[in-house]
C-alpha cells in the first residue's frame, strides 16, 4: 500500500523545529475557518475527480491510496503524482509512504530523526491533550519518534496511557486503514439577514434555512450525515461550525435542535447564514453499516456518537443493558437498563 | 438506584381461564394451545415470597406469548421469558 498525503501549506502548517517561529505565506487564511474549509473541500474534490478515495479529517490535509490510481494515470506513482500536482496547482506539499503518518512526515518535510512534536496533530485528540503528551515525552528525554518506538508497549501504557499507546502504534507504522469519505454532491443554502437580526429572528432564519436545505431537489429523499453552519459576519470575515447528527436524519426538528444551540457561538452580528450538508446518507429507514477498524478509533467514534445522540435526543435516550443475574428463574432479574456511560 | 430500569418487567394483562386455571383468552384473543407450563418459587424464606405459574401460549392470531399468574396477588402478567 502506498499512501499519499497532500498538505495545503496555507492551511495546515504544523509548528515544528525550524518553522515554529512564523507562519508560512498565506497562513493568515487560517483566520477564516470557512475559507479554510472551502479550500480543503475544493482540494478534496479535485483529488476525487482524479479517482482517489480521499480521507480528510483536518483542514488543509488529504490522504489517499495511490495503488488503485496508477492504471488511470500512466501506470506509475510518478504519473499519479504529476496528475495530482496539475489538478491542485501550487502551494501544496505532497509526500508518499506506506503509512498515513509516514506520508504526512514526508509531505511536511520533517527533519530526521523525527521529533515527537510531529505526533501533535496525528493523535486524533484536541490540541491540549496532544501537547501534554508531547511535553511529557520530551521532559523524560524521549525526544524522537524512534526513541518512543524503542520502548515497550507496557512501559508506554503505564506511563502515558492510551494516548501514549496510540502514539507508539503510529510510530511503529501500525495504523487503521484509510477511511475515504463518500464523494458527495454539493448541497447548501444561504439566506441574507436583515441588519440587526438576532435572538428569535435568528432562530427563525435558521428554521427557514433548514427547510430550504431539506427541500433541495438534489437531496432526492436522502438523509443528511452532518452539517456545516456558517455565517458572514457584519464586521467582516466569516464563522462556521460543523455538526454531526449522530445518525442520518432528514427530520427538520432534529436538524433545528442540533443547530440552534450552535447559533449562540456566533461571534457577532451576521449578514448571512449558510447551511451545507457534509454528507448524504441513505433514504430514511435504510440501515447504515458502522465499520470502524481498531479498538481506539472505534472507542473515540463511539464516544462522539454517544455525546451527539445525548445532545439531540436527550440524556435518557441512550441506555445500556447491564447483565445482573442471567441464571435467575425470574426474567426481570436477568438484566437492567442503565444510562450509557461517558466514553 | 436512580437511572436504573428493569428489562423484561412483567406487564399486567387480562386473562380468562378454564376450570383448571389454564388461560383460554388473553386480552380477548383465544388461546390456541398451552405449549408449556411451569412453576417458579423463589424467596420463600423472605416475608415476600415469589410464586408464579407460567404458561407459554400459542394464540389464535399466531403470536407466541408467555404469561404467569402471581399466586399472592392472583393477577396475570405477560412477560418475555
Amino acid at each position: 500500500m502506498e499512501i499519499a498525503c497532500v498538505i495545503d501549506k496555507r492551511l495546515a502548517t504544523p509548528p515544528r523545529p525550524g518553522h515554529a517561529g512564523g507562519p508560512w505565506p498565506g497562513r493568515a487564511d487560517l483566520q477564516d475557518p470557512v475559507a479554510a474549509a472551502e479550500a480543503t473541500e475544493s482540494m478534496v474534490r479535485a483529488l476525487e475527480a482524479l479517482g482517489a478515495g480521499v480521507e480528510s479529517e483536518r483542514p488543509g490535509e488529504a490522504f489517499f491510496a495511490l495503488d488503485g490510481l496508477r492504471g488511470l494515470h500512466g501506470g506509475s506513482s510518478a504519473g499519479v503524482l504529476a496528475a495530482v500536482r496539475r489538478a491542485l496547482g501550487k502551494g501544496k506539499a505532497i509526500g508518499t509512504a506506506p503509512t498515513r503518518f509516514a506520508a504526512f512526515l514526508a509531505a511536511g518535510d520533517w527533519p530526521r530523526p523525527v521529533p515527537v512534536a510531529a505526533l501533535r496533530t496525528r493523535l486524533g485528540v484536541d490540541g491540549r491533550e496532544a501537547e501534554d503528551l508531547v511535553e511529557a515525552l520530551e521532559r523524560l528525554g524521549i525526544e524522537t519518534v524512534r526513541a518512543l518506538t524503542d520502548l515497550g508497549a507496557d512501559q508506554v501504557a503505564d506511563r502515558f496511557g492510551l494516548l501514549g499507546l496510540r502514539a507508539l502504534r503510529l510510530g511503529r507504522g501500525e495504523e487503521e486503514p484509510l477511511r475515504p469519505r463518500a464523494p458527495h454532491e454539493e448541497l447548501g443554502e444561504e439566506i441574507e439577514l436583515p441588519e440587526g437580526t438576532a435572538g428569535r429572528q435568528l432562530d427563525r432564519a435558521l428554521e427557514l434555512l433548514v427547510d430550504r436545505l431539506l427541500a433541495t431537489p438534489q437531496r432526492r429523499g436522502r438523509t443528511l450525515l452532518g452539517l456545516r453552519l456558517g455565517a458572514r459576519l457584519a464586521a467582516g470575515g466569516s464563522w462556521s461550525v460543523e455538526q454531526g447528527l449522530g445518525r442520518p436524519s432528514a427530520a427538520p426538528r432534529v436538524l433545528r435542535n442540533v443547530l440552534a444551540p450552535r447559533l449562540e457561538e456566533l461571534p457577532g452580528p451576521a449578514t448571512a447564514l449558510r447551511l451545507r450538508a457534509l454528507g448524504l446518507g441513505p433514504p430514511a429507514r435504510d440501515q447504515l453499516e458502522l465499520a470502524v477498524g481498531g479498538d481506539e478509533p472505534r472507542r473515540r467514534r463511539l464516544g462522539a456518537a454517544v455525546r451527539e445522540v445525548r445532545a439531540t435526543q436527550g440524556a435518557e435516550a441512550l441506555l445500556k443493558i447491564l447483565p445482573v443475574d442471567a441464571s435467575s428463574r425470574v426474567p426481570e432479574r436477568w438484566a437492567m437498563l442503565t444510562p450509557y456511560p461517558e466514553l | 438506584m436512580p437511572g436504573l430500569r428493569r428489562l423484561y418487567a412483567p406487564q399486567r394483562v387480562a386473562v380468562r381461564t378454564d376450570a383448571r386455571g389454564a388461560p383460554t383468552t388473553v386480552e380477548g384473543v383465544v388461546v390456541e394451545a398451552v405449549r408449556e407450563e411451569w412453576l417458579v418459587e423463589d424467596r420463600w424464606w423472605t416475608p415476600k415470597p415469589l410464586r408464579r405459574h407460567y404458561f407459554e401460549l400459542a394464540l389464535e392470531d399466531g403470536r407466541a406469548l408467555t404469561v404467569f399468574r402471581a399466586a399472592r396477588a392472583q393477577r396475570w402478567y405477560r412477560q418475555r421469558a
